[in-house]
């Protein structure tokens, strides 16, 4: 197992797309320590910008202590082991992430698990904007995989969706699941403003209060819905179905108790 | 300046008919020259491998309003493509779209030394000079969108070629333009109320004219300019199942044109406009149509448009038919650019995919019709850059023209169906280096009337493209892969004098290139009067004055004088 | 002596009015003909301001001081290449030949590199790299469109010409003005107005409170005849609701979901909900009815949709609407871009890097993502050491917390005149007008390209921007090379200090002079 500590505070974007384990994997800590990173427009060497100790455990895993806020790109396409963060950690952390696991014991900045396509990612802390979505003009969504936060996550998470499932304890921000086709998304607390925009398919489950936009309409109140093989959570909850504006067939599980506004959709069952 | 002696290539240059001679080549002030003195000259020892003139690409959307608008809206696709600046060069991105100067470094890379830009509406013709501009180790032209301009509609419906001619003489000066383009003659007019014209007979709205009068009215235009180039057309029709029968019928139009037995007319990206079939579950290939016709007729040349299977950009004028295309469903991104007056426009992202029934016979018609016809003077190698693929993937294209190997490798992996309908099974051809030359470099030279280009004879541009082929040991047909390695990295790149590329990397950036544009003299010229002003005020919205690009916008001019007959 | 100079183009706003008469006397522009109020501020009175910064300074122990040229290109060429991360912003109001150095400036440095859209029309170009946009040039609309629509956008101020060039007030080729039936209407309802407007003036304080959305009743049967119509759908009811056919008022920041309520009626889809946005779905059956029935439509958007709540999501649905509508009739929408040359940084950034704004360079090669790169985003996380701001005033625009950190670390400047930006820089750089003082080119907000006149000298001793700029360049490969760090080619630059010939007259012959009764009946012409 390798150990990266911050040797000190960092105040400019710092890249290190080399931070994953297959990279480190059959490198000695001589050769880890010279990888390249850039702390701004500066070229330096991984080792300029952490201590790095290595435990012998038989595992290529890896530990990033301090606060990397500005730290981006860690754990970019990995496909196994394992990466523990103690501390914040910045953009696009795995991002294309194809297998393995990221935990996060902090906060993770935007477009983490952007465009992933397996393993897993839990976050502590809460999740910046963009969290799971991907590039910009790209459609290809997180296509599989978990991701769970356990604080809040920003805007226009879940983008594009094609079959990942995202658990978030906390709030969600407006635009969540946005043209999402398959897949589901979970927030247990609110959402804000237009959830589900354009989706044509997944499903959006939400335990606390939310809106729901004119192109959605009403399909019927379930008593419980299945969120993945795990989660099974109990409502009862208005259904909504859409984006009409799409001709699409997702749906929207809003939480009735939360949601008493709903009430005159009723008229329509 | 300096010299430079290329000791010893195998020498194709099909314009002063020397097939793979070993011999010299002796370069002086940029220029071909009978000889120079081997102690001052650079000597390149080019033993073992083959030399030709730098490639000349006849059709590329490389530059202009359009091209910049489709690298605006795919980020996704600049993304997968990095390209990093180094001491000698920029940086930028690439694949489908490159930015521009990794524009002029891949296509200097290929041995290519001029490259001819698509089609620009005049109206922004000043965008596409400044993007050129910044298109290094390059020559460069651009088309002109004609066939729908106002004035060209108003004029001939009139019947009056004469003034269209003087017209479109000051067109050509105004906009730095080198040929008359025409796309989809009467269907982007149509196309600004949203509808379209389906056959060459076809009446366009509100001007009393049908897209026959326009072509024939403009092949007319261009021979009483006395313009390099021939009118370079995209037919209408384009890219709907059964529009070979158009294609045809363009074809016929034009034959009583011809009178010296020269083509009046290019038809670009023939590909595209080779589909038979009533409907896309019954598409099939017009390639045999289309290549008897042309075996039969000297007065047309053509280019392929081939599709290579990438991911890459549709970009047209066609404005109507990016549309009908968006129609088809699978895209995400549909953009409609018209411009008053002139022209239309339209950018979809597009993969073509090996096991789509329909691109890949795509694919196969291309080759078909290249293979089928069986003088490479008269059909060009292109992929109509980036509609059918990016232009870096010519390389591809030529393997699957000169091996039958590599053809059967790909089609080994297309669609079911399209390997049923496809002819290239029955097609043994495989061209030699010497066809390849021609497709390439000799024959669109000649095409787009540049005496300079295209040849290695004493006098010619020292514009030479050097590939790590040897013809003696290399069966190219075999070898596929070798020999596309080497036209994707020339050994040498030389341009205008200068070695520009080394074993395909860019050893020097610092050659702009020429701008080509035609400056035809009229005999009596085009009035330009309060009457005309004032016109000219009620179709644009910009005023006359303003309208001209000027010299500003040529970094390096070369102004190719013509004298007009009217 | 006082001379005319005829097709003079307006530098302020993304209309680029090319057909401005202007009279020069004693290098001084003293009459503007043909030109709207805001150009005459700029033209005539605005670029002679008494804040007219003349000499480059250096601050020096808190206070601004004069000092050379060369010591100011030398301290801003310091203090960007010891920068751990610098951003260079601005670019708007500045030609494309400037933009082409800015960008080989920021790949140099490997900075960031971003442009005013990221505050404005940036939203809009996102939405285009997801769902495209079926656009025209201006003149388009002029000949064709009888359904014109203008969203969350005030031409009447802020493109006062807009609608009088371009829109619904020209006359084209296949669609007439309704200027005259719009005076008729503006003569009955004077003096319905002033009531109007004195009741409003009464309530506005506790409109603005909670704003209240008034409906302006039912769409008039006319939207559904032929010939040009007008819609301004709004918060508010500004100068340009005056003069529509039809005023939707709606409510703040539900631009989105209004627009998804038209596409889902433009695709017969049924509505479960009575109002959007304040709005009844009777009365927007109504609107998608006109938009369907019209000939050619358009839909020009401003940033009451790309600043609100939702941003590019809001254009993206807009575009989507125009797009769906197209299958039914000729639909076109595009954003009314600000700036006079916003829309060709864009285009410059473009061709250059790929990328249109919020660039990158650090990694060495172009990486773009708006909210990573553009400058809000980058100073609220306080990425950036060091900034250079040309040719805008983020002081006056930016958010506070974001200037606040701007000014933590070194700030250059370059602009004309003392604005916001100019007076916290520690480097404050003078430049030229362009458009007035010297060349260049600008694109206007449909992408044509426009070349800027040069109609007065500069001040002595100022520089144009691409002068400063390349000067700034050259300052930095040097330093560069001292610190042994590999740095670019110079590419040869031609730099224009001349005007501009003016177009050749056809035909020109070569071997002849120019016939010169040709280029005199065109200047009597204009």
């Amino acid at each position: 197992m390798i150990t990266l500590t911050a040797l000190r505070a960092f105040d400019v974007p710092i890249q290190t797309p080399c931070i994953t384990p297959e990279n480190f994997t059959g490198k000695s800590l001589a050769e880890i320590k010279v990888l390249p990173v850039t702390e701004g427009v500066r070229n330096l060497t991984l080792g300029d910008l952490f201590k790095i100790e290595e435990t012998n455990d038989g595992t290529s895993n890896i530990t990033i202590n301090g606060d990397c806020a500005k730290v981006k790109r860690v754990g970019q396409g990995m496909k196994t082991g394992e990466i523990t963060v103690n501390g914040n950690i910045g953009m696009h952390t795995g991002e294309k992430m194809a297998g393995g696991k990221i935990i996060v014991n902090g906060n993770a900045g935007g477009w983490t698990g952007s465009e992933m396509k397996k393993g897993t990612i839990e976050i502590h802390g809460d999740a910046g904007d963009y969290t799971a979505s991907p590039y910009r003009g790209n459609d290809l969504g997180m296509k599989g995989g978990l991701i769970t936060v356990d604080g809040n996550v920003g805007t226009d998470v879940g983008c594009y969706n094609q079959g990942g499932v995202i658990k978030i304890k906390g709030n969600a921000g407006r635009f969540l699941g946005f043209h999402m086709s398959d897949g589901a998304i979970y927030v247990e607390k609110d959402v804000d403003v237009r959830a589900g925009a354009l989706m044509t398919g997944g499903k959006i489950v939400v335990g606390g209060k939310m809106e729901i936009l004119p192109s959605f309409t009403i399909d019927n109140v379930k008593p419980k819905v299945k969120v993945d093989s795990e989660t099974n959570v109990a409502g009862p909850f208005y259904v909504f179905l859409g984006d009409l504006s799409e001709k699409g067939t997702g749906k929207i599980f809003a939480n009735k108790a939360a949601n008493p506004a709903f009430k005159f959709y009723e008229k329509y069952l | 300046m300096t010299e430079i002696l290329i000791k010893n290539g195998f020498v194709v240059d099909p314009l002063n008919k020397i097939n793979c001679e070993k011999m010299d080549i002796a370069i002086k002030n940029g220029k071909v020259v009978a000889k120079v003195n081997e102690k001052n000259a650079q000597v390149i020892d080019a033993a073992g491998l083959t030399v030709m003139a730098g490639g000349v690409d006849i059709h590329s959307h490389v530059a202009g309003a359009e091209v910049n608008m489709g690298r605006m809206i795919r980020p996704e696709d600049h993304y997968k493509d990095p390209v990093r600046k180094t001491a000698l060069t920029r940086c930028g991105t690439g694949y489908s779209i490159p930015s521009t100067f990794v524009t002029g470094y891949r296509y200097s890379e290929m041995g290519y030394t001029s490259v001819f830009n698509g089609s620009v509406a005049a109206l922004k013709a000043k965008h596409a000079h400044e993007e050129l501009n910044d298109i290094p180790l390059m020559d460069k032209a651009t088309y002109i969108l004609t066939g729908d301009w106002w004035f060209v509609l108003e004029n001939l419906a009139k019947g009056d070629v004469d003034e269209c001619a003087r017209l479109v003489a000051w067109l050509m000066r105004a906009t730095k333009g080198y040929a008359i383009k025409i796309v989809n003659p009467g269907g982007l007019e149509s196309w600004g109320f949203g509808r379209n014209v389906h056959s060459i007979d076809d009446p366009v709205p509100n001007f009393g004219i049908t897209p026959r009068e326009i072509m024939r009215g403009l092949i007319k235009v261009n021979k009483k300019l006395n313009m390099p180039h021939t009118i370079h057309l995209h037919t209408n029709n384009l890219g709907v199942p059964g529009n070979y029968q158009t294609t045809l019928d363009t074809m016929k139009a034009f034959e009583d044109l011809s009178t010296d037995g020269k083509p009046v007319a290019h038809i670009t990206h023939i590909q595209f406009a080779s589909f038979k079939g009533e409907n896309w579950g019954k598409f099939k290939s017009g390639a045999e149509e289309i290549a008897k016709y042309m075996n039969a007729h000297n007065h047309m040349t053509l280019d392929m448009g081939q599709v290579t299977f990438s991911d890459t950009t549709t970009m047209t004028a066609d404005g109507p038919f990016e549309f009908s295309l968006y129609e088809l469903g699978g895209h995400n991104k549909w953009v409609n650019s018209d411009v008053e007056t002139e022209s239309s426009g339209g950018i979809i992202p597009f993969h073509y995919k090996k096991n789509s029934p329909v691109n890949a016979l795509q694919w196969s018609i291309g080759l078909e019709i290249a293979l089928l016809i069986k003088d490479p003077w008269k059909i060009f190698m292109t992929t109509d850059h980036p509609n059918g693929g990016p232009f870096y993937d010519y390389p591809k294209v030529l393997a699957w023209l000169y091996s039958k190997k590599a053809r059967e490798a790909t089609l080994k992996k297309c669609h079911k169906s399209a390997k049923k309908k496809s002819l290239l099974p029955s097609i043994d051809r495989e061209l030699s280096l010497y066809e390849i030359a021609i497709m390439t470099r000799a024959g669109t030279a000649k095409a787009l009337g540049l005496p300079d280009k295209g040849h290695l004879g004493v006098g010619a541009d020292a514009d030479v493209a050097i590939f790590n082929i040897n013809p003696e040991t290399l069966d190219i047909s075999q070898k596929f892969r070798t020999a596309r390695k080497a036209f994707a990295n020339a050994a040498y790149t030389i341009k205008d004098g200068t070695i520009v590329v080394k074993d395909g990397q860019v050893v020097n950036s610092q050659i702009p290139g020429r701008t080509f544009w035609v400056d035809a003299e009229t005999k009596d010229p085009c009035k330009i009067d309060d009457e005309m002003k004032r016109k000219f005020r009620d179709y644009w919205t910009i005023e006359f004055e303003n309208y001209p690009v000027t010299d500003h916008y040529v970094k390096v001019s070369d102004r190719l004088e013509r004298k007009a007959s009217v | 002596m006082s001379k005319i100079i005829n097709n003079v183009v307006c530098p302020i706003c993304g209309c680029l009015c090319d057909d401005l008469e202007v009279t020069v006397k004693n290098n001084e522009i003293v009459k503007m003909k043909n030109g709207c109020a805001v150009c005459e501020a700029k033209m005539v009175h605005g670029y002679k301001s008494e804040e007219r910064i003349l000499k480059p300074m250096i601050r020096k122990n808190g206070k601004l001081e004069p000092v050379s040229m060369d010591e100011a290109v030398k301290k801003a060429a310091q203090i960007l290449t010891d920068a751990k991360y610098p951003l260079l912003f601005g670019w708007s109001s500045t030609v494309n030949e400037a933009q082409r150095i800015g960008v080989e400036l920021a790949e140099e440095l490997g900075s960031a590199l971003d442009n005013c859209c990221s505050v404005c029309h940036g939203p809009s170009v996102m939405a285009t790299q997801e769902v495209g946009i079926p656009a025209a040039t201006l003149g388009q609309i002029r000949h064709r469109a009888d359904l014109i629509v203008y969203w969350a956008c005030n031409p009447w101020t802020s493109h006062p010409r807009h609608v009088e060039r371009y829109t619904a007030f020209t006359d084209g080729r296949f669609e007439g003005s309704e200027w005259k039936s719009y005076m008729n209407k503006m003569k009955a309802s004077a003096s319905r107005k002033k009531m109007d407007i004195a009741s409003k003036r009464i309530e506005r304080e506790e409109a603005q409170i909670n704003p209240q959305v008034e409906v302006n009743g039912p769409p008039p049967q006319t939207l559904q005849k032929p010939g040009r119509k007008m819609i301004v759908v709004d918060v508010r009811k500004t100068m340009s609701a005056e003069a529509a056919d039809y005023f939707m008022q709606i409510e703040p920041n539900r631009d989105y979901d209004v627009i998804e309520a038209l596409r889902c009626i433009v695709q017969d889809q049924e509505l479960d909900v009575e109002k959007v946005g304040g709005v009844p779905v009777e009365y927007l059956r109504e609107v998608a009815d006109a938009m369907m029935k019209c000939e050619f439509g358009v839909i020009y958007f401003g940033l009451g949709m790309t600043q609100s709540l939702g941003r590019f999501r809001n254009i993206e649905v807009a575009i989507a609407l125009a797009r769906d509508l197209n299958r039914k009739t000729k639909f076109i929408i595009s954003p009314m871009r600000g700036h006079f040359n916003v829309t060709g940084a864009n285009q410059v950034f473009a061709w250059q890097t790929g990328y249109p704004y919020a660039i990158d360079f650090s990694q060495g090669y172009p990486q773009f993502n708006p909210g990573e790169n553009t400058a809000v985003d980058l100073l609220k996380r306080e990425d950036n050491d060091a900034t250079l701001v040309i040719s805008a005033d983020p002081g006056a625009h930016f958010p506070s917390v974001v200037m606040k950190n701007m000014m933590k670390h070194p700030l250059i400047t370059i602009n004309p005149d003392m604005n916001a930006i100019s007076r916290l820089g520690d480097v404050v750089f003078p430049t030229q007008w362009c458009g007035i003082e010297y060349v260049g080119t600008a694109y206007r907000m449909d992408s044509v390209p426009i070349t800027l006149k040069k109609v007065v000298e500069a001040p002595p001793g100022v520089l144009t921007d691409e002068e400063l700029l390349s000067k700034i360049l050259a300052e930095v490969r040097e330093i560069k090379k001292k610190r042994g760090l590999p740095v670019g080619l110079t590419e040869q630059k031609i730099v224009h200090t001349e005007p501009i010939e003016p177009p050749r007259v056809c035909p020109a012959p070569v071997t002849k002079p120019k016939p010169k009764k040709v280029v005199k009946k065109k200047k009597e012409a204009a």
